[in-house]
C-alpha cells in the first residue's frame, strides 16, 4: 500500500486538523540510511537486503545534498540489464520529487495519492536531507494521534467530571411543631451543594427532598434527625425520627392522604405531597416505619457533577 | 419593559400586578420571569418542575420563602393585599428573593399574568 486514502471533505474535523495540525518533521525518519553516488547498484541491493528498505538516497555527505535515489525498481531494472555492479549515479532516479520538512502532514499525504512513489526524501530550508517519509511513518503516526484521542474520550465517557471536593456528612436536629426553624436544614444542605459545580436541577431535587423530609418531622414525628451525606457523586438524605410511626406506609405513599390536622394545613403543609413527592425527586427511596418506634427515610439522588 | 427574549421582568410585573415591593432580591433588576406558579399549598410548589418563575400565594409565611429558596423561585408576591411579618420579610432578605405584595386576589394574579405573558408567547401551561 503506497497511499493512504483520507477524503479532505468528508472526514471527521479531528483527523483534518491533524493531517494539517502535524508537520512532516513530526512524522518522517530522521535515521537515514544512505549511499554514495559511486557504490555499486550491488552495494546498495545489499544494503537493501539488510537494513529491509525499499529505497536509499544517493547523497553527497559533504553538503548533505540529496542527488537522487535508487528503489528497488531501479535494481530489478539493473538485474535485468546487467548492469549491477555499475555505479549508482549513472541510473539512479534523478527526477526527485521532495517534500521540506515543515509542510503539513496532508502535503505528504496527497503526494503519496498523486505520485505513486513508496517514499519522498524530506529536506530543510537549507535544502539538506533531513529525514525520509513514506505511508508506515504516515500510518504509525497518525494511529499514536487517533489512540491519544480515543483515549480522552473514552476517559470523558467512563469517569463523568467527579465531583470536586471532599465527601460531605452533615446532620441537624428536627423539633417537634418547630415552624419558625422548619427547613434550615434544607437551606444549610442547599447552601453547601451550591459551592460544588453541581447540576442545579439535581441540586433542586436534593433540596426537596431534604425539605419534605424536614417538614414530615416537623409536622408528625416526635422530633429526628436529618442526616445528609455527599459521597462522591452520590447524596444519601437519611430522616430518623423518635415515632410515633405510620400506621399504614403504602397509604403514606399515595399522592393526597395525609393525617395532618387543620392548622398545619393552615400554614401550607399538610397536603399529602411529602412523601410520594420524596419519592419521585429520588433515585432510590425507602422507608422502615413501626408504630410506637419511628421512621427511617432514606432517598438516594445521584449528584454527577456539571459537565 | 420586556426582556429581549419576551419574559416579563419585576417592574413589569409590579406594574401590572400593583404590587407594593416589600424585599429587592438579589435578581430583581436583571429576572426574567417565565411563569407563574399559584397555591397555597407548599407542598404543592415543592413538586412543581418549573424553571424562571416567581410564586403566587395567600399564604403568608416563613415557610414560603423557604419553600421559594428550595425550589429556586425569583420571587413571591402575596395575594389579597397580604403584607408580610417581619420574620418573613427577614428571611427573604437573607435568602435574595424579591418579596411583593399585591390587592389582587388569585384569581385576577393568575388572569393578569397569564394574559400578559401569552401575549409574550411565553405562557405556560
Amino acid at each position: 500500500m503506497t497511499t493512504i486514502p483520507i477524503s479532505t471533505h468528508d472526514s471527521p474535523p479531528f483527523l483534518l486538523d491533524l493531517i494539517y495540525r502535524m508537520k512532516i518533521k513530526d512524522v518522517m525518519t530522521r535515521n537515514l540510511i544512505t549511499a554514495r553516488k559511486e557504490n555499486s547498484l550491488r552495494d546498495i541491493k545489499l544494503l537493501m537486503k539488510e537494513k529491509a528498505i525499499t529505497g536509499v538516497p544517493i547523497t553527497e555527505p559533504e553538503t548533505r545534498r540529496i542527488l537522487g535515489v535508487v528503489s528497488m525498481d531501479d535494481i530489478i531494472r539493473a538485474l535485468d540489464g546487467g548492469y549491477i555492479d555499475a555505479p549508482a549515479e549513472r541510473h539512479m532516479s534523478r527526477n526527485l520529487i521532495v517534500l521540506d520538512e515543515d509542510m503539513p502532514l496532508q502535503f505528504a499525504i496527497s503526494y503519496l495519492d498523486k505520485f505513486r512513489y513508496g517514499r519522498f526524501p524530506v529536506l530543510n530550508k537549507e535544502r539538506e536531507l533531513v529525514g525520509i517519509i513514506t505511508s508506515r511513518d504516515i500510518i504509525v503516526a497518525l494511529l499514536v494521534e487517533v489512540n491519544k484521542e480515543v483515549e480522552k474520550l473514552e476517559q470523558k465517557i467512563v469517569n463523568p467530571v467527579p465531583v470536586a471536593g471532599e465527601d460531605i456528612h452533615l446532620e441537624f436536629a428536627v423539633r417537634k411543631l418547630d415552624f419558625e426553624n422548619a427547613g434550615k436544614a434544607s437551606t444549610e444542605i442547599k447552601k453547601v451543594l451550591k459551592t460544588r459545580n453541581l447540576n442545579p436541577q439535581i441540586v433542586r431535587r436534593i433540596a426537596v427532598a431534604s425539605y419534605e423530609l424536614e417538614m414530615n418531622q416537623v409536622v408528625h414525628a416526635e422530633g429526628g434527625t436529618i442526616s445528609f451525606a455527599l459521597q462522591g457523586d452520590r447524596v444519601v438524605i437519611t430522616a430518623r425520627d423518635l415515632g410515633p410511626g405510620i400506621e399504614d406506609v403504602n397509604k403514606a405513599l399515595q399522592e393526597g392522604f395525609s393525617t395532618a390536622n387543620e392548622w398545619v394545613r393552615s400554614l401550607g403543609f399538610g397536603a399529602g405531597m411529602g412523601l410520594p413527592n420524596v419519592r419521585r425527586v429520588s433515585d432510590e427511596f425507602s422507608i422502615q416505619s413501626k408504630l410506637g418506634e419511628g421512621t427511617t427515610v432514606k432517598s438516594v439522588i445521584f449528584a454527577a457533577a456539571e459537565l | 419593559m420586556t426582556t429581549k427574549d419576551g419574559r416579563m421582568t419585576f417592574d413589569d410585573i409590579i406594574r401590572a400586578l400593583s404590587c407594593t415591593v416589600v424585599v429587592r432580591g438579589t435578581a430583581f433588576e436583571t429576572a426574567g420571569i417565565k411563569s407563574l406558579v399559584s397555591s397555597d399549598l407548599m407542598s404543592d410548589v415543592l413538586t412543581t418542575t418549573e424553571e424562571d418563575f416567581i410564586i403566587s400565594t395567600s399564604l403568608n409565611s416563613e415557610q414560603v420563602v423557604r419553600t421559594a429558596d428550595i425550589v429556586g423561585a425569583l420571587g413571591i408576591v402575596l395575594v389579597n393585599g397580604k403584607y408580610p411579618q417581619d420574620a418573613m420579610r427577614r428571611l427573604a432578605e437573607e435568602h435574595g428573593i424579591t418579596l411583593l405584595s399585591t390587592p389582587m386576589d388569585a384569581y385576577r394574579v393568575c388572569f393578569t399574568l397569564g394574559c400578559a405573558m401569552e401575549s409574550r408567547g411565553r405562557a405556560s401551561p
